[in-house]
């Protein structure tokens, strides 16, 4: 800075042979430590600053008021002549210095401590004073070194504290910098939704927020390593504070240093200074994004987590509703031409691909709107449900061979459109099976929808490549479909096996149709699929021959429209229907576990959704297994259940405050810890294991299965 | 500045899978201490719940901490070991310092240097991975954990109230690993449970 320099050069050119302020720099190991002041001279009965100029040396720093998880803060104690008064050190914003697992906050290079004083009325001027220090400070690299010097510090006095000295600049630019009070924004401290500590920056302009650090003044409140998640919102944001995982005394007021990352790349700091209310925070709009979080995944790990993700999705209970068809695909080609079977496998591909394209940019597209929609939205729509209820009863009713789906009047005994098949069952699964997040696959969207289009796109696009690469595989080297008979009757009865599992999917589909719509629409949808059914019988005819049967066939698709129509009206249902149905559980608020979470009782919540297949095996297997009720009975947990089967704007938020934005999340919130997040894939061991730390709070008994 | 910029370095990556699966929590006094097994200086291997029945103290050491020196060259920690080693108070020194660190002593002279200063811990557990410190979520040198005889954990923090290197403070800090000791004998509750640690931070891997 050689700019810096030469007005420091002239200033000290200023001072020399006139009355100056002397001060004698204390050189340690590491550190040059000097009392300066603002001005050159001090006035009787009025106020100047001083302070303690620390100059560490390379990689070495000092310690903030909180110095974090070691470390020990820098104090001054004064001497100083009679009527003299000195303030508190006024800190600036500390940075924080992470050590190995660690994290400290301090100071590197240089640090102005400024300290404001009060001069007695009744000072002569042109006399002198001297203002003595002792200060005492810890300054670390890989070692800490414990440091003091005896300072001292004369000043003239003048008519008027005036004239610039060596350090008038430095105290000028750090009074700018020290934490002021928000402008035009409000703060407010909740104890949040899931026990965290949440700050609520009402008004502020997040927008132009890269990130953002709440810095506590007490210690064992806040965990300092721990990340903590900006949630950027329409009018304003929020600030997720992981709590220390060894809790010293009970955090009740947030009193300390935020500081704010511009885009700019300028940090600013501001005055936090409230108490901590269980109260909801006020509504700050929807979510715009996030900085910071906890799942700070790289692009390179999102794409690999993604891809590890899709490879994973095709072995989760998600894909038994596609099953059939995958497998019927597969067979299908066994007795093609080797191009002919990549060329399959690719378009199947293709066809995943493009589902998940057209629903990250749907759902991306949503959320820049406004909407507070995760992944699976496509199966929060009732009309989407019974849609695809009615395709797949259709597609079973093909494979029983009630009608043929190819378009000339005779009925072709094997699909007419091989490479459209290929591509349509693509889309099915992509649409299906996706909806359910897989272990890996939950993190990587959590990251997608935080980031730029294009690079969530590119995720979502990873996501499918993994998520078909093991059919692709399978088509390039149908090594073992060569194993399978040759062609002939055994076909066409296999065929006729595979519509069960697609009749089985249809049931799947009409009771996520019923909990979202009830049992009423449930009912006319049902009388569809029978009128359906019929229309489907009198097409056969009309393939068959019987040209007549076409008019019924139509009159069959009108009357099951009619039945369906219904179905296409969104869900005015409550949303914790499912919680109700098992003994035990309760309907997820955030309310509701701040409450719990307050009063000292650990929550575990499931979040959930009917169309979820995973959810419901992770539910039955494992949830509602005895040994685990019985582990959560003995521990006195308390069950909530976040049902996600219609859309929820609350469940929507507290998931991507949680870094994630499908289900199966499982949580368990123990007192005074951090949530912990259970893989999606649930065993009862994780269970077990992730309870394990909690205290019994009755003796354990034999369960009887309720 | 941003962490999600930051490329990914296998280190990243394997965090990152770790961090997928639920992490082991951290120990919260009122429960469970969790076991370890960890290897003395002498290459001897010391578990946790052997010690099940009595009263244990964790001591977590570095001699090339101010803050240890303190209070090893005033005589402070030795009279602790010393006077509860007495009452079958077992205690435990750790050394979670990692072998790259310039801190870290090898096993036989780490030994060396704490007999000549006079310590006499029950042992001195080298836990050069930090796999224990971590279990504890231990960050300072010392940092103090006291266990009862049901192996509950029933105090976790700094050595006492004044947070300085200068030895002179000890004299008039309230020790708060002697009033946990004190009360956890005579089988009454630890009134202070938990006090911020204070000290070097731990050099981990």
């Amino acid at each position: 800075m050689p700019r810096a320099l030469f007005l420091r050069l002239i200033a000290l050119a200023l001072c020399a042979g006139s009355l100056a302020a002397v001060a004698k720099p204390v050189r340690t190991a590491h550190v040059e430590a000097e009392l300066v002041a603002e001005t050159a001279t001090i006035a009787a009965g009025q106020p100047f600053t001083v302070a303690l100029r620390l100059k560490m040396a390379p990689e070495w720093h000092t310690y903030w008021r909180n110095p974090g998880d070691s470390g020990l803060p820098t104090t001054i104690a004064w001497t100083l002549p009679p009527g003299f008064q000195a303030s508190d050190i006024q800190w600036p914003a500390p940075k924080a210095l992470p050590v190995g697992p660690l994290m400290n906050y301090g100071f590197e290079n240089e640090v102005f401590l400024l300290v404001d004083m009060q001069a007695p009325a009744g000072l002569a001027t042109r006399s002198a004073v001297t203002l003595r220090a002792k200060a005492n400070w810890l300054v670390c690299r890989e070692v800490c070194i414990p440091e003091s010097a005896d300072l001292t510090l004369t000043l003239p006095v003048a008519a008027a504290a005036s004239g610039n000295t060596a350090g008038s600049m430095g105290i000028a630019a750090t009074r700018d910098a020290l934490p002021r009070a928000p402008e035009g924004w409000r703060t407010s401290a909740h104890r949040g939704a899931d026990g965290r500590v949440m700050l609520a920056l009402d008004g502020a302009p997040a927008a132009a927020w890269r990130g953002a650090t709440f810095f506590p003044h007490a210690e064992g409140k806040l965990e300092p390593a721990d990340a903590q998640l900006l949630m950027l919102h329409e009018r304003g944001a929020q600030l997720v504070l992981p709590p220390a995982k060894q809790p010293v005394g009970t955090f009740e007021r947030a009193d300390g240093v935020l500081v704010v990352l511009g885009t700019d790349g300028t940090p600013r700091a501001y005055v936090v200074d409230t108490p901590i209310v269980v109260t909801a925070p006020p509504d700050l709009g929807a979510v715009r994004g996030s900085a910071g979080g906890e799942p700070a995944l790289g692009l390179a790990v999102a794409l690999l987590f993604a891809f590890g993700g899709g490879l994973i999705l095709n072995l989760m209970p998600c894909v038994f509703p596609v099953l059939s068809i995958k497998v019927l695909g597969a067979v299908r080609q066994a007795h093609g031409a080797r191009r002919e079977q990549f060329l399959h496998g690719l378009l199947f591909a293709a066809g995943v691909l493009a589902t998940f394209l057209a629903l990250a940019g749907a759902l991306l597209a949503l959320r820049a709107g406004g909407a507070q929609l995760g992944w699976g939205f496509q199966l929060q729509s009732p009309a989407t449900v019974a849609a695809l209820a009615a395709l797949f009863f259709l597609l079973g009713l093909n494979l029983s061979g009630v009608f043929e789906f190819s378009l000339g009047a005779t009925g072709a005994p094997r699909s007419a459109h091989p490479r459209v098949n290929a591509l349509l069952g693509g889309v099915l699964a992509a649409v299906v099976a996706s909806p359910c997040t897989a272990p890996f696959m939950g993190a990587a969207m959590g990251y997608a929808v935080t980031q730029p289009a294009a690079v969530a796109l590119a995720i979502f696009a990873t996501l499918a490549l993994g998520m078909s690469l093991p059919f692709v595989i399978l088509c390039a080297y149908p090594a073992w479909l060569k194993r399978l008979p040759k062609p002939g009757p055994w076909m066409v009865r296999f065929r006729q096996v595979l519509a069960f599992p697609l009749y089985a999917t249809v049931v799947w589909l009409a009771w996520v149709l019923g909990t979202q719509s009830g049992v009423d629409v449930l009912g006319r949808f049902a009388l569809a699929l029978v009128a359906l059914g019929f229309a489907a019988w009198a097409y056969g005819l009309a393939q068959a021959g019987a040209g007549k049967a076409r008019i019924a066939s139509a009159a069959g698709v009108l009357l099951a429209l009619w039945l369906a129509w219904p179905a296409t009206v969104p869900a005015a249902l409550p949303s914790d229907r499912s919680a109700a149905a098992d003994t035990g559980w309760e309907a997820w608020s955030p309310a509701r576990v701040a409450e719990l979470t307050a009063a000292g009782t650990p929550v575990f919540v499931d979040f959930t959704a009917a169309w979820c297949v995973t959810c419901q095996v992770n539910k039955q297997l494992v949830l509602q297994s005895a040994t685990v009720r019985a582990a959560f009975a003995e521990r006195g947990v308390a069950l909530l259940r976040a049902d996600w089967t219609n859309r929820d704007p609350a469940i929507g938020a507290a998931l991507a405050a949680l870094g994630r934005t499908g289900v199966p999340v499982y949580v368990l919130h123990r007192p005074g810890a951090a949530p912990q997040v259970l893989p999606e894939l649930l065993r009862e061991q994780i269970v077990l294991d992730a309870l394990a730390p909690l205290p019994r709070t009755t003796t354990p008994r034999k369960e009887t299965q309720p | 500045m941003n962490a999600m910029l930051r490329t990914s370095s296998p280190f990243v990556l394997a965090g990152l899978l770790f961090a997928a699966f639920p992490a082991q929590a951290a120990p919260t006094v009122g429960q469970p201490a969790p076991d370890f097994a960890v290897p003395d200086t002498a290459g001897k291997s010391v578990k946790l719940s052997d010690f099940r029945g009595k009263v244990v103290v964790l001591e977590w050491t570095n001699p090339g901490c101010p803050f240890v020196a303190k209070h090893y060259d005033s005589g402070n920690m030795q009279s602790l070991q010393k006077t509860w080693g007495a009452k079958d108070v077992v205690w435990l020194s750790i050394s979670s310092t990692n072998p790259r660190s310039g801190d870290y002593q090898k096993p036989d002279q780490l030994a060396a240097l704490w007999k000549k200063q006079g310590a006499t811990p029950r042992a001195l557990l080298m836990d050069d991975d930090g796999k224990v410190g971590r279990l504890y979520d231990a960050r300072t040198t010392p940092h103090m954990y006291v266990i009862d005889p049901k192996g509950t954990l029933v105090y976790a923090g700094g050595i006492d109230d004044k947070r300085t290197t200068s030895q002179s403070d000890i004299k008039t800090a309230k020790n708060y690993v002697t009033a946990a000791l004190t009360e956890v004998t005579a089988g009454k509750p630890v009134s202070t449970a938990t006090a911020t640690p204070y000290g070097c931070s731990i050099k981990y891997n």
